[in-house]
């Protein structure tokens, strides 16, 4: 039957339908619809269907599209305030990650959001991030040097790689399975998900867990569309979001050994490097960041939840 | 409300576009009338600006003004008369020789600057008289070279299939579809001179010439350089040592040197190279702005997902169903100019075959052909207008020659579409697609 | 009228040059630095980028003053008698007056607003977005002026 006065958000984001986090945002529906009795609903554009990170975020603050899912890195050309998040070998692991990112410091940068119409709603697991490559292994940091690898569309993912040794060659995620194909670049840098659902290793049998960063994933809300929520719609989404966290969570790490079996199967070449030859080697990178005081300060408080 | 939506998309374009406004104008004007009908208006304005500009941002569309500027460069030169004369020494010797020329000349000429139109002017323009002069009939040489310089846009480098790969989503790579196109391409230069053949046998049509093996040798090596600029630029793709864009760039610079080389082009003349390209940029890159924005609200409206359910729920045979696509295409091929009409009708279509298990690469290839005798037929035919004009022939008298050369190109058409491995093989054996 | 016709039909001529001269030379450095130097820089592919942004739309509206003007159907305009093909042609601009009015002019003024207030900047060359999109209203207006230009000539 028809509910009436039914308000549809379309949330829009650029991963495959098989892709964890995309299976969080589904149980992100499931619990809003039951939540409003069919009165708040998610229409759910996967894909890029709706364009890139950049671009949705942007139809966010015009306010043509209500939701999104974007990488934390993707969020700091609008909101410098998660540049911090890409920040190489920040987090000790993903508990730290999570009790930073579900503490003071989330709630800060979810809020930091709202000055540019983006309105942080709550952080997935986004795993860690490694190199892989087509023709070598990457044992060293060394062995980066002269090789070409995608990052992401940041100025922090640009300056991490560049600092680790390699060549770092901007490229939308679209366009990088015929650039790996063609060798335009040497290799590129991901979580496991990703580099399985992007079918990226049929072509690159070399990963090396050498885990520089943890860019979690962030769910946005344009301003406009969550000033139009009355207070109980309000927190049919916020609970609803902070149910599918905890989903998400499971998801990923039972995709994780999934994927491990994949490309397992696939020959794919797993190399356990000495992570503390990257992590060195990184801290330059950090060392140049922490002149700014801002930065500083909040490098120092992400490492106090660390020892707590 | 999709359905409104879809109505209301359909009938204010195809109103606007009857009514004269121009194409990107009327893509532009309906598109924003349809967001106006979701979308409160700020917004939905502002949607459809930001959709147009980010549409072209895209390193892979840059490919398309430098193959623009290659081929006008290259324009300026003697390459249409050293293709003609390595065409003449090859098969010119045959009967109804120059026919055969034109037709191979065309398709060099087509597949080097990448432009049907190019290839029916200058081509065209340079045989025309001589021809007329040995005896040939001015309407059926002029289907000829019009029909022939279709194949252009099939054989790499095309920036139609740059197009297409854009319109697809990324599903269909550029490279893939380079290669997949000379097939195709060749293909449909095999059966218009089966046709030629035919004619003559029927009508009877003048000797041609015989040429020494030293003559051959002179014309070849005088077109070597030009021809060799197809293999720096699929060659490198292919072998992947360079982007599609990157290709475009090295084939300006190719284009720009061997202009030295053979004396043809002189600095000055940059300013007018460069203003000429920019104006065809111009015009093409305004209608993929416009075309992206429409595509946009086709995602934001589900419009392919409707269609896919609808063609493969109502009609069930997917034989059928690629018949259906194929009607329509051509239907839409008589008044919709190419590029419009990959840009439009890639994202409604391509679902539905990738759902019928076509590969999108042999879908580039179904959906380019096609356009082809779209080009050819009025009442829009660009390419048709060019060629009867420089042949300085009646369009109604061309149309007439026209037909049964544009009927057997609908059988190669067919045999593709029914034919997966007639596009896939080439790519496939490179590693280009799995 | 004329004069300022012809003034910015010059203007535009040159800009447009200049980009494409750019371009070539900028995607060819890019080549040519990956293979000469080893590395390939992110500032050449956005510049890259948002100049042919620029090459499209501001071509775009230089189009609309030239005779040829954008790609149309008008075999059935052409069928009319001589005077209907004059009128229609005057509201065949209207239309596109109002469409570089709304959707270039104030949509595009709005997303400039809202881009160069909202600080987004370009991941490589840190300049805001709201300068790469300001293309965008400039040309509308630039439009408005060659339609106009457009119906008076024809009125003549
Ligand atoms: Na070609
Ligand atoms: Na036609």
């Amino acid at each position: 039957s028809e509910i009436k006065d039914k308000k549809v958000l379309y949330f829009a984001h650029s991963l495959p339908i098989t892709h964890p986090v995309h299976k969080g945002i589904l149980a992100f529906q499931e619990s809003l619809n039951e939540k409003s009795e069919g009165k708040l609903q998610l229409k759910i554009f996967p894909d890029a269907q709706l364009g890139s990170e950049r671009e949705t975020l942007e139809l966010l603050q015009i306010g043509s599209v209500a939701m999104t899912k974007v990488s934390a890195a993707s969020m700091s050309s609008f909101a410098p305030e998660y540049e911090v998040l890409g920040i190489p070998y920040l987090f000790k692991d993903s508990e730290h990650l999570f009790n930073v990112l579900e503490g003071d410091i989330g709630k800060e940068l979810l809020a930091a959001g709202s000055e540019y119409l983006l309105r942080g709603i709550c952080f997935y697991d986004a795993g860690s991030r490694s190199f892989y490559a087509k023709e070598r292994a990457i044992q060293t940091p060394s062995d980066l040097k002269g090789m070409k690898i995608r990052v992401m569309n940041d100025k922090m993912s640009v300056d991490m790689v560049n600092t680790l040794g390699g060549s770092a060659t901007p490229m939308a995620y679209g366009e990088l399975y015929t650039a790996l194909q063609q060798k335009v670049v040497d290799g590129a840098e991901n979580n496991i998900p990703s580099f399985v659902t992007s079918n990226h290793y049929e072509i690159c049998k070399y990963y090396t867990f050498d885990e520089h960063s943890m860019i979690p994933d962030v769910v946005v809300m344009s301003s406009t569309f969550w000033k139009t929520l009355s207070e109980t719609e309000k927190k049919w989404v916020q609970d609803a979001a902070n149910e599918s966290v905890v989903k998400e969570k499971q998801y990923w790490k039972e995709t994780v050994e999934e994927n491990m079996k994949v490309l397992e199967e696939a020959n794919v070449q797993f190399i356990y490097p000495d992570k503390t030859l990257f992590s060195n080697q990184a801290d330059a990178l950090t060392k140049t960041l922490m002149q700014d005081p801002k930065k500083k300060a909040m490098i120092e408080r992400i490492r106090a939840v660390g020892a707590n | 409300m999709e359905t409104i939506s879809i109505i209301l998309l359909f009938i204010t374009f195809f109103g606007l576009l009857a009514y004269g406004v121009p194409v990107a104008y009327s893509i532009g004007i309906s598109t924003t009338l349809t967001l106006l009908l979701n979308i409160a208006f700020m917004p939905a304005i502002t949607t459809a600006c930001q959709r147009m500009t980010t549409g072209i941002d895209n390193f892979a569309l840059l490919a398309i003004p430098f193959f623009i500027l290659a081929g006008e460069v290259m324009n300026r030169g003697g390459i249409a008369n050293r293709l003609i004369a390595f065409a003449k020494s090859l098969i010119g010797s045959l009967p109804g020789g120059m026919l055969y020329v034109n037709t191979l000349a065309a398709m060099l000429f087509g597949a080097i600057s990448g432009s049907a139109i190019a290839a029916a002017s200058a081509i065209g323009s340079t045989l025309t008289e001589k021809m007329a002069k040995d005896g040939y009939p001015r309407d059926f040489s002029a289907a000829v070279n019009i029909t022939s310089s279709t194949t252009g846009l099939l054989i790499p480098p095309s920036n139609v299939f740059i197009i297409f790969a854009l319109a697809s989503g990324g599903t269909a790579s550029v490279a893939a579809l380079f290669i997949a196109g000379y097939i195709p391409g060749l293909l449909v230069g095999a059966s218009i001179m089966f046709m030629i053949y035919l004619y003559g046998k029927r009508k009877g049509l003048p000797m041609g010439e015989r040429v020494s093996m030293k003559q051959l040798f002179i014309d070849f090596k005088s077109a070597i350089l030009s021809l060799s600029l197809l293999f720096i630029v699929v060659g490198g793709i292919v072998g992947g040592i360079f982007t599609a864009t990157e290709a475009a760039a090295i084939a300006v610079v190719y284009a720009v040197i061997l202009g030295f080389v053979n004396r043809e082009l002189k600095l000055k003349d940059f300013k007018s190279i460069l203003l000429t390209s920019a104006k065809t940029t111009a015009i093409v890159m305004f209608l993929i702005c416009t075309s992206m924005a429409m595509s946009w609200l086709f995602s934001f409206e589900s419009i392919p997902q409707m269609f896919t359910d609808f063609l493969i729920e109502s009609v069930k045979n997917p034989f059928l169903v690629l018949l259906v696509i194929n009607i329509t295409l051509l239907v839409v091929g008589t008044f919709m100019d190419m590029t419009p009409a990959v840009l439009i009708f890639t994202p409604i279509f391509l679902p539905v075959v990738m759902a019928l298990g076509m590969h999108p690469v042999q879908f580039g290839m179904v959906m380019v052909l096609n356009l082809c005798i779209g080009i050819c037929t009025p009442p829009v035919g660009t390419l048709l207008f060019v060629g009867s004009g420089v042949a300085k022939v009646p369009v109604t008298k061309v149309i007439k020659k026209l037909m049964p050369i544009l009927g057997v190109m609908t059988i190669v058409l067919l045999i593709i579409t029914y034919v997966p491995a007639i596009s896939l093989w080439l790519p496939r054996f490179f590693g280009l697609i799995e | 009228m004329q004069k300022t016709y012809t003034f910015l039909s010059k203007s535009i001529e040159n800009i447009l040059v200049a980009i494409f001269g750019l371009l070539v030379i900028d995607v060819v450095w890019q080549v040519a630095s990956r293979y000469i130097i080893g590395q390939s820089s992110s500032f050449t592919e956005e510049f890259a980028r948002f100049s042919l942004i620029w090459l499209a739309v501001l071509g775009a509206a230089y189009i609309n003053g030239q005779k040829e003007g954008h790609l149309s159907m008008d075999f059935l305009v052409t069928k009319l008698p001589p005077k209907k093909q004059v009128a229609r042609k005057k509201y065949i601009q209207l239309f596109m007056i109002l469409f570089a009015l709304v959707v270039m002019i104030i949509g595009g003024g709005n997303l400039v607003y809202i881009t160069l207030k909202l600080g987004q900047t370009s991941p490589a060359l840190h300049i805001p977005l709201g300068y790469v999109y300001a293309i965008v209203p400039v040309s509308g207006l630039l439009i408005i002026f060659f339609c106009i230009h457009r119906i008076l000539e024809n009125e003549e």
